[in-house]
């Protein structure tokens, strides 16, 4: 039925194919196109607008007092934290997405095959995407990860290496180098827990390489490693290159990332202009980060069509 | 063995010795143990980290009060009860809760997959001169949490408006009619008819880049048979995107019962379970009205209730995704249409 309505509304003859195609483009992203004017654009340009005023709850709602960059200014020169925490956050995502993504791949790669116990195994890595991102993670956090903040005292360093840096002081390795492993190792759990959605996306990306492929390269003599260059991950890629971009995002908006942190007490204490500023300047800084990665990443990946 | 056979044949034929032979199918078959080895090593340590938090908590949960302090129980309490599950559910308002969270989560999620699955379709397969500008733009929505834009999203539902109908009505009848859609799942609604709902825009490019790859042949079959591109995209596309719909649709639950902070910005109350275990805490005084609890049993309670309620939300899902992990994994399987 649509499919008339549109042909009479588009005027099959008047159109060349390229405009019709555009045309029928523009009709399947319309309702996000809608969406992103009324429900994005108009209120993160309201948002912008608070951080040029000062808000404060009159008798007739929100009232605004123009203040310029007064916000901006105190954000980067007299706010004892935000730059600190900024340049913190960037460094870490700088090495911390990348063992994210070789981990997710290694571990889809281990999970593609038919292994006794696949189901189980696949239904452990999801277990981070089911808690991570809810309350729970908090309330996990506080109780099971934290330190000396939970009633139920046992067991709850085990989670933690201290007992690893423990036994590395006593066998004698120095002290800095035990504290560096032993925040490498902490890192992992961490890590672990971030990589769930990334091993789902590109699990699902490795079964649908086409096995043909495969057996093509069997017949020429491919060895595993050529199979996993040659093959493998170009055919990935595309999904590498969804799961680098969502690891930086989540990185950069996961709740306990300490600029996200800030922007929401900023927000719960009732200073909206405050928090919006924090979260406009910082996601400029992500934006560029995604444009310079996008730029590298972006042309390496492999389409087949 | 068929397979040292054939081997042994093919290599004799070609003048090898048959001990070398051997030892390369030995060789073969250490590695394949070697790599089982690691392969089940690695599954049991990570199967520790993952389930680690797991077992605590329900450990914990089925924990008596007389336990909490008792330095020999360590992982199996000596004194099991379901109390704390009890209390949970009166306050978690649990049955209600959990009615609330469905409410707003089953037509969000067919609503939100099939938005994004076709503007995914859009951007992926037709080229039209602002594409590129309209794709940076989607990957910027992506960065931009939803804490940037929630308060004046929050004034938009309180005075909804869509596209000032209502101001227009005002003219008329001198009072613009706006409508509160606040403790109403219609925010939701909305936001994901619009392809703007919780992560719409990440789900938007997994779809993206999954058409990407089908065959263009695909295509060009159905327009040869006569479709045009709304029915190619819904009898040909849809169906062989099985895959993509499945992971997509599982993230989209997963995430819609685990959202609080919109859930908790649009309602006061119709509160979804995920908001109801943020506020567990505060509610934790009505245990000191409905069972005549002290404040000590109250403050001793705290955490394991708190446990207990955080099983309670979590279960669903995952009973969810155990009965449905099957067609999960069956689905990831078959996506590939080459093959």
């Amino acid at each position: 039925m649509a499919r008339v309505d549109l042909k009479n509304l588009l005027g099959k003859k008047k159109f060349t194919l390229r405009q019709r195609e555009a045309m029928y483009g523009r009709l399947f992203i319309l309702p996000w196109l809608i969406g992103l004017v009324v429900f994005f654009i108009i209120p993160f340009i309201n948002s912008v607008y608070y951080t040029f005023h000062k808000l404060s709850f009159g008798d007739n709602g929100l009232e605004f007092t123009y203040i310029g960059l007064e916000n901006y200014i105190y954000a980067f020169t007299k706010d004892p934290d935000y730059v600190k925490r900024l340049t913190s956050s960037i460094t870490n995502m700088l090495y911390e997405v990348p063992i994210v993504i070789v981990f997710s791949i290694f571990v889809a790669y281990l999970l593609k095959d038919e292994f006794r116990g696949r189901t189980y195994a696949r239904t452990i890595f999801f277990f981070p995407v089911i808690i991570a991102s809810g309350v729970v993670i908090t309330v996990l956090k506080e109780n099971v990860l934290g330190s000396g903040s939970s009633m139920v005292a046992s067991a709850t360093t085990i989670f933690r290496a201290e007992n690893l840096r423990a036994v590395m002081i006593n066998a004698g390795i120095p002290r800095w180098f035990s504290m560096y492993v032993v925040d490498i190792v902490n890192k992992i759990f961490d890590l672990t827990w971030r990589s769930g959605v990334q091993i789902l996306l590109i699990l699902a990306a490795l079964h649908n390489i086409p096995k043909s492929f495969y057996e093509v390269a069997i017949i020429e003599g491919a060895t595993e490693w050529e199979k996993f260059w040659k093959i493998t991950f170009p055919m990935i890629s595309p999904t590498v290159y969804v799961a680098i971009i969502y690891s930086i995002i989540d990185y950069f908006t996961d709740y306990g990332n300490q600029v996200m942190r800030m922007v929401v007490t900023q927000a719960n204490n009732g200073r909206f202009e405050y928090s919006s500023t924090l979260a406009i300047v910082y996601f400029v800084v992500v934006m560029i980060i995604i444009l310079i990665v996008n730029r590298i990443i972006g042309r390496r990946v492999v389409y087949l069509s | 063995m068929k397979n040292v056979k054939s081997l042994k044949l093919t290599q004799i034929s070609k003048g090898i010795r048959i001990d070398e032979v051997t030892k390369s199918v030995a060789k073969k078959n250490l590695l394949k143990v070697l790599k089982n080895l690691f392969l089940y090593t690695f599954i049991v340590c990570m199967s520790y980290i993952l389930l680690y938090p797991v077992l605590f908590l329900i450990s914990n949960a089925f924990r008596a009060k007389e336990d909490l302090f008792d330095p020999s129980v360590i992982w199996i309490p000596k004194h099991i009860t379901l109390a704390n599950f009890e209390y949970a559910n009166l306050l978690l308002s649990y049955p209600t809760a959990i009615k609330n969270t469905l409410i707003m989560l089953i037509p969000s999620v067919i609503i939100q997959t099939f938005i994004c699955m076709m503007v995914g379709y859009g951007f992926a397969r037709f080229r039209f001169p602002e594409r590129e500008v309209l794709f940076g733009i989607l990957l910027f929505t992506i960065i931009v949490p939803i804490q940037t834009i929630i308060v004046p999203l929050y004034v938009k539902f309180r005075y909804f408006d869509f596209l000032h109908i209502g101001k227009l009505i005002g003219l008329f009848t001198g009072k613009p009619l706006t409508i509160n859609l606040l403790d109403t799942p219609w925010p939701f609604y909305i936001l994901n008819l619009f392809g703007m709902g919780i992560r719409s825009s990440l789900y938007i490019f997994v779809f993206r880049q999954f058409f990407r790859n089908m065959p263009t042949e695909l295509e060009e079959a159905a327009k040869i048979d006569g479709c045009g591109p709304f029915s190619t995209f819904i009898r040909i596309m849809v169906p062989n995107a099985t895959g993509a719909i499945i992971t997509v649709m599982l993230f989209t639950i997963v995430w819609h019962w685990n959202d609080y902070y919109v859930s908790a910005m649009f309602n006061n109350e119709n509160l979804p379970v995920s908001v109801m275990l943020t506020v567990l805490n505060t509610r934790m005084s009505m245990l000191q009205a409905a069972q005549g609890f002290s404040s000590d049993d109250i403050y001793l309670l705290g955490s394991t209730v708190l446990e207990a309620g955080c099983l309670m939300v979590m279960l669903p899902l995952i009973i969810m995704y155990i009965i449905g992990q099957r067609y999960f994994t069956e689905s990831i399987e078959r996506t590939g249409i080459v093959g």
